[in-house]
């Protein structure tokens, strides 16, 4: 698995500050948290990839998880799929949260309709949900158009839906925000005149950039 | 070849300068031609009060066109779709599951996924196609909503016959091939027609068989298949005069096609090969009875039974056992009544039928099981001409359905005359189009792809019902409870146009449209199993509109020599889409990645639409020669989302628009013998993407032979 972790903090923070001085001290009492300014980017972090059988009936995967501690920057061993390390799984277009059914921690979840830059903290009265059951009762709701992407039929893509931004509270508690920005190796979607085998092939990796909380 | 097109250039430029001009027979105009569609009576197309269009005969001979797609696809307006189950016809910016096509005033049936694939209409020995824009369920009910095709076949019962070859071919890989070249990819054509008058008995009969070698590329493959088919179509009319007042009349029509599609896929490596093999079977008979009471009523009654069976298999040669197989079958029946009431100044018609629609389907939960909805309709109308310059049209239609809710379909349309030179028109009406098979009784469950199934809304609410006693639903979502009512989709339309005849050799004509659907059906997610696949169904959710104009020259330059041309402009919109963008909902995601809100000027609207499309037409006429240059400009359209915001933006995959150029010319040697040598898509323009069943430029020779 390739992973580059590029860290935009300080030139994003100066924008982010220079735009709204006041936004994080203003009403503090309105958030449970607010966000960190420093922004970490994690590329093609593969979720699911193997592709175990390719007939007929199109790509079958293994069905396994790809896991991800947000406190510590770094992707977490399957071997440790049991403990309170991870904060965020992945598998295919499915995001699971580190409790309840899906992990020991206390993690938990929500998506927010809105931009990244301006979701500065997690407001008093969200609602923060955890896995009830998978795939269909996730805190990040699984299905196209329900929570963070849509599939399209015509095209066999699968596209982050823009100004959807997850907010996950990590196994300890801590609260992140998540943008999903790209499902596919490099960043890049392909072009929707490419084949099906050349989209599978590219498939289920994902760039997204992250805020925790102070 | 290239000297055949400077050739016919030189016809069409050099010979206007030696045409001799002749005022006095210009003035036979095309607004004196009688149509039937608009009102369901015979008008003069100088009175419709609604837009309307007539093909004749001569321009489809004229155009080389042997099915319905070739001839629709040269007007103004009308965009020729291929959404993968066959081409059809959006109108007015409506997809083509909104336009009725009739034949004879009745409508064909078997539609592939709301689809009547155009390709299966022969054009041969027709008399005219018309063509009535705007809502039209006030006099013809479900499917009239964006409008009205009617394909009059030629009746008459002079004593001829003919007998018509052709002969095309093309070579989508090479710029000018030879007839000899092994990869041509040809085309066929024997036609006969037959008519004479025994007595008071008429007959009319006529036969027509196509051959192509038709090019097929799968969507984001780029694999390319050349798709043999055969068509044939046969087609009797026989008229009995039972006395002067009194006459019967039969329509028999019988179009066959086989397709053959062969293809081998690669998935990652492995190869797996099938044989495609479809056939559509296409029947209608039509007897009717008219009788004129006398000078003020006229009444017939009109009977119809269509047939349609659509079946495609797939064999796999890697998997001899497993065949695919995809069969639909549908009957119609209709025994209907209209009576004409011709008083001073006004003219009424009523009217009643019976229909019987019935299907069954591989696709539904049996193929034995035969579906039945029946149809009670009644309409009426009436035309008020108060003086010379004024006509109005009042109409009302009710449709009963057995198995769904009723539909009211009013209009109301105005013609004046402001003088010899101008008219204006406008007309407002309701259309509909009734829930079709598919939405009520599909069933569907796609195991490739992970289980997931789609219920006709009839059908999802008894199979959740029964997944629920056996717990293996999961959850219902805010969608299932509105399965329970499945309505007809309702539109709005207000047509406002009208005619400018300028020293009867430049016409104008203009028309503004708009319409606003409601109850769009669309498919949904209502549960999802403890499985975790999910089920959809379709449901009215949407709303949406559309609107333009048209606008249209014809001019003819000399006696001889006459130029036409079209535009239409088509501005569509999702309601619900264009309300969450003015409340700020929705984003984009620009190339670079930025996501930033998503402005109301950047929003495109429905899919599939060129905003922008064209035609230019010229011809020249005489006795013994004709020629004709057409050229066809689309705009780009928009095809899918990918941007993830669930909605088209200019931000998302869109075709290139393109320029299509037909040429065509025939010469009449003696009274017997007649030629034509065309060329369809003489710029060979070709996108694989976007126009997969464009055919590559074809060239064809025709003869034809009279005996009288």
């Amino acid at each position: 698995m390739k992973k580059t972790i590029l860290i935009l903090g300080i030139a994003t923070a100066f924008i982010f500050s220079s735009c709204e001085p006041n936004n994080n001290t203003t009403a503090p009492d309105s958030y449970i948290a607010t966000f960190n300014s420093r922004i970490d980017t994690v590329r093609d972090f593969a979720a699911d990839t193997a592709i175990i059988a390719f007939g007929a009936a199109g790509p079958q995967y293994a069905g396994k998880y790809s896991f991800y501690s947000l406190e510590n920057d770094s992707m977490v061993p399957r071997l440790d799929s049991n403990t309170t390390k991870w904060d965020i799984a992945f598998s295919g277009t499915i995001i699971l949260v580190n409790n309840t059914i899906s992990g020991p921690g206390n993690g938990g979840g929500f998506v927010y309709s809105g931009l990244y830059n301006s979701l500065t903290g997690v407001p008093k009265d969200s609602v923060i949900k955890t896995d009830v059951s998978v795939p269909n009762n996730c805190a990040i709701p699984w299905g196209s158009g329900n929570g963070w992407y849509n599939y399209s039929g015509q095209t066999y893509l699968v596209n982050p839906i823009p100004g959807r931004v997850l907010v996950i509270r990590t196994a300890s508690g801590k609260y992140a925000k998540v943008e999903i920005m790209n499902y596919y190796i490099g960043g890049v979607t392909p072009d929707a005149s490419e084949t099906l085998n050349e989209k599978v092939a590219k498939q289920r990796y994902y760039t997204f950039r992250y805020s925790l909380s102070n | 070849m290239r000297k055949i097109l400077s050739f016919l250039l030189f016809i069409i430029f050099v010979k206007q300068g030696i045409a001799q001009k002749d005022s006095s027979v210009l003035k036979q105009s095309t607004l004196d031609e009688i149509v039937v569609t608009s009102t369901r009576t015979e008008t003069k197309l100088s009175n419709v009060a609604v837009p309307t269009t007539i093909i004749n005969q001569k321009t489809i001979q004229q155009a080389g066109s042997l099915r319905l797609k070739d001839i629709l696809q040269e007007q103004a307006g009308l965009n020729i779709i291929n959404n993968g189950f066959g081409q059809g016809v959006q109108m007015q910016g409506l997809s083509s599951d909104y336009t009725i096509i009739l034949l004879n005033g009745q409508p064909l049936v078997g539609r592939t996924s709301g689809v009547l694939d155009l390709n299966r209409i022969g054009i041969n020995n027709i008399k005219k196609i018309e063509i009535v824009k705007g809502p039209s369920s006030s006099l013809y009910g479900s499917e009239a909503m964006a409008g009205v095709i009617n394909i009059i076949t030629d009746n008459n019962f002079k004593s001829t016959s003919e007998i018509g070859i052709r002969y095309g071919f093309g070579n989508a890989e090479k710029n000018w091939i030879l007839p000899a070249d092994k990869a041509a990819a040809k085309n066929f054509d024997f036609n006969f027609s037959g008519a004479t008058q025994i007595n008071k008995t008429g007959i009319h009969f006529s036969s027509d068989a196509y051959y192509v070698d038709a090019v097929s590329i799968r969507p984001y493959s780029s694999q390319l298949a050349v798709q043999p088919i055969w068509r044939l179509t046969n087609q009797l009319i026989l008229n009995q005069k039972l006395s002067a007042r009194t006459s019967i009349d039969l329509n028999i029509r019988n179009s066959y096609d086989y397709l053959k599609q062969d293809f081998a896929v690669s998935n990652l490596g492995a190869v797996s090969t099938s044989y495609g093999r479809e056939t559509n079977n296409d029947l209608n008979i039509y007897p009717s009875i008219t009788h004129v009471f006398n000078s003020k009523i006229k009444s017939s009654l009109k009977l119809y039974a269509t047939k349609y069976s659509g079946i495609q298999k797939l064999y796999f040669v890697e998997k001899p056992d497993s065949t695919y197989s995809d069969e639909f079958y549908q009957n119609y029946y209709r025994v209907e009544n209209q009576t004409d009431f011709n008083f001073k100044k006004n003219r009424l018609t009523v009217g009643a039928g019976y229909n019987i629609d019935e299907a069954r389907s591989s696709r539904y939960d049996n193929v034995s099981s035969n579906k039945q909805n029946t149809i009670v309709s009644l309409f009426t109308q009436n035309e008020w001409n108060p003086s010379e310059k004024l006509t109005v049209i009042a109409g009302l239609r009710y449709d009963n359905n057995k198995l769904f809710a009723s539909a009211f379909s009013p209009k109301l349309a105005i013609r004046y005359k402001i003088n010899d030179i101008i008219s204006l028109n406008a007309s407002i009406g309701r259309g509909f189009k009734a829930p079709d098979f598919r939405q009520l009784f599909l069933n569907f469950t796609n195991n490739a792809a992970g289980g997931y199934s789609v219920f006709g809304s009839i059908d999802a609410i008894k199979i959740i019902q029964q997944l629920q006693q056996l717990g293996l639903i999961n959850q219902l979502t805010s969608d299932y409870i509105k399965l329970s009512s499945l309505k007809p989709e309702f539109s709005t339309g207000i047509n406002i146009g009208g005619n400018v005849n300028l020293h009867n050799n430049l016409t104008f004509n203009f028309n503004l449209f708009r319409n606003d659907i409601e109850n769009l059906i669309d498919v949904k997610q209502v549960a999802s199993r403890t499985s975790g696949t999910q089920i959809f169904s379709y449901i009215n959710v949407k709303r949406a509109y559309t609107q333009g104009f048209e606008l249209e020259a014809t001019s003819k330059i000399n006696q001889q020599l006459s130029f036409s041309t079209g535009y239409q402009l088509i501005i569509t919109a999702d309601k619900d889409e264009l309300e969450n963008i003015r409340n700020g909902k929705v984003y984009t995601r620009d190339l670079d990645g930025t996501v930033r809100l998503l402005k109301e000027s950047e929003y495109i609207g429905l899919s599939n639409r060129s905003k922008h499309m064209g035609n230019v037409k010229l011809t020249y006429n005489n006795n013994k020669f004709f020629a004709t240059g057409r050229l066809i400009y689309k705009s780009h359209w928009y095809l899918n989302d990918i941007n993830g915001n669930g909605l088209l933006d200019n931000n998302d995959e869109s075709s290139k628009g393109f320029l299509l150029l037909n040429f065509s010319a025939g010469k009449q040697i003696n009274d017997f013998l007649s030629v034509k040598i065309g060329i369809d898509n003489a710029t060979n323009y070709q996108d694989k993407n976007y126009l997969p069943s464009l055919q590559c430029r074809t060239i064809y020779f025709s003869t034809n032979i009279k005996f009288k």
